[in-house]
């Protein structure tokens, strides 16, 4: 009985509190939701810690309104050279659909789960089956 | 003339050391010992860090590694440590809720060098091995020095608590045993909760690491602590061969664009 008491606190704690396995905590976003991003690069940003994407997003139910800005996060230069990446993959003004686990705040942010292309193709290698962070 | 006397003096006694120390680096006993020596090389990572997705999500088999590993490895604290821990425990939970949106920080971004243990988990590893060290080299910036020359721990008096502590270690077969003390007295619950866990000062790492087959690194590690543990804690790592990539590459220059910062004790994000 007291094992499997240990065993619930563990599992419960390790359903709420954040990893440090990374660079920092990714318990920011909300790894059970994906939004898709339909948009527009505003900047590729190929840096340390972390690598990011500035993208324009219209409102497809408002074509007329300002596009919002999503800040999207990704992992680390070398690691995503690893997959496939390169400093290049993405340029401003290039047309992309991102999917990603989104921020809890609500800012327009998230963590990218993958990047569909200008070319329709999905860019770097594709993630194991159900990646998320702990 | 004098200038040149002394320079051809300097070059003589100069060219004399150079020489002799080369001897003594490439004596038949060191080219000996070296041969004996294991080949770690390559490069090498957590093997739950394959198959990540771009934001560097862990796979559904890397969740699942991780989760037995911390189940099985979960701590059985004296009752003073026990408090403690229940206490840090509690601390987060309520942070948690108090505002889920901005999950409390439990640690500080892992930039620059990740103390000892957590150089376990993030990042590509190298080992160097040579008869009088070993080094472990890691992309996030972790160096490790395991002195393997035959000398103890230094005195007690000449100890204090560092990021990666003072380690021995000798050689068994093929397998490198590695003693470590003075670290900074807690241990990386980082698996579990992403908090580090403060132990006494008889905290004391047991490490055996073996290269288990071509493609694999074992580090068989255990963590006593007679004040903070009423039993060693145990707990199997295994880093993995990397084979697409063949350079070892920063990735912790936090200053160059860190955009998850601490703030008033929590991540935030900035998306702009």
């Amino acid at each position: 009985m007291k094992r499997s008491v240990a065993a619930l606190t563990v599992v419960i704690f390790f359903s709420i509190a954040s990893s440090a396995l990374a660079h920092h905590s990714r318990a920011m976003f909300d790894q059970t939701k994906q939004v898709t991003l339909v948009g527009t690069v505003k900047e590729f940003q190929w840096t340390n810690p972390h690598c990011w994407i500035q993208v324009l997003v219209p409102d497809p139910n408002d074509p007329q309104a300002s596009p919002v800005e999503w800040g999207v996060e990704m992992g680390a230069p070398v690691e995503l050279m690893r997959k496939g990446w390169k400093p290049g993959s993405l340029n401003p003004g290039d047309k992309v659909t991102i999917i990603v686990n989104p921020l809890r705040d609500g800012q327009p942010g998230g963590l990218v789960v993958s990047v569909t292309g200008p070319d329709g193709k999905i860019i770097g290698h594709p993630a194991a089956p159900g990646s998320r962070a702990p | 003339m004098r200038v040149r006397v002394a320079l051809i003096e300097f070059f003589v006694v100069f060219g004399c050391v150079s020489f002799a120390a080369a001897q003594n680096l490439n004596s038949k006993a060191r080219v000996e010992a070296f041969a004996k020596l294991p080949d770690w090389s390559g490069m090498w990572e957590p093997d739950i860090f394959v198959g990540q997705a771009d934001g560097q999500q862990f796979s559904e088999e890397a969740l699942r590694k991780m989760k037995a590993r911390s189940e099985s490895m979960h701590p059985s604290f004296t009752p003073e440590y026990q408090a403690k821990y229940e206490a840090i425990r509690k601390s987060i939970e309520a942070a948690i809720a108090a505002d889920p949106v901005h999950p409390p920080a439990t640690h500080q971004p892992l930039c620059g060098s990740p103390p000892f243990p957590a150089t376990f988990t993030p990042g590509m590893f190298e080992w160097r091995i040579t008869p009088e060290e070993t080094t472990f080299i890691s992309t996030v910036g972790a160096v490790r020095h395991i002195y393997t020359d035959g000398r103890s721990h230094p005195p007690k008096d000449l100890l204090w608590p560092t990021l990666m502590g003072d380690s021995i270690g000798h050689w068994e077969g093929d397998t490198l045993v590695v003693d470590t003390i003075a670290t900074k007295r807690r241990i990386y619950m980082g698996e579990l909760t992403g908090f580090f866990m403060p132990m006494s000062d008889q905290l004391h790492f047991i490490e055996r690491i073996r290269m288990v087959n071509h493609d694999a690194i074992q580090i068989d590690y255990t963590v006593e602590d007679p004040i903070a543990l009423t039993k060693p804690i145990h707990a199997v790592y295994t880093q993995t061969r990397v084979t697409d990539f063949d350079r070892m590459l920063e990735e912790a220059d936090c200053e160059e664009n860190e955009r998850d910062p601490v703030v008033n004790g929590r991540f935030s994000t900035v998306t702009h």
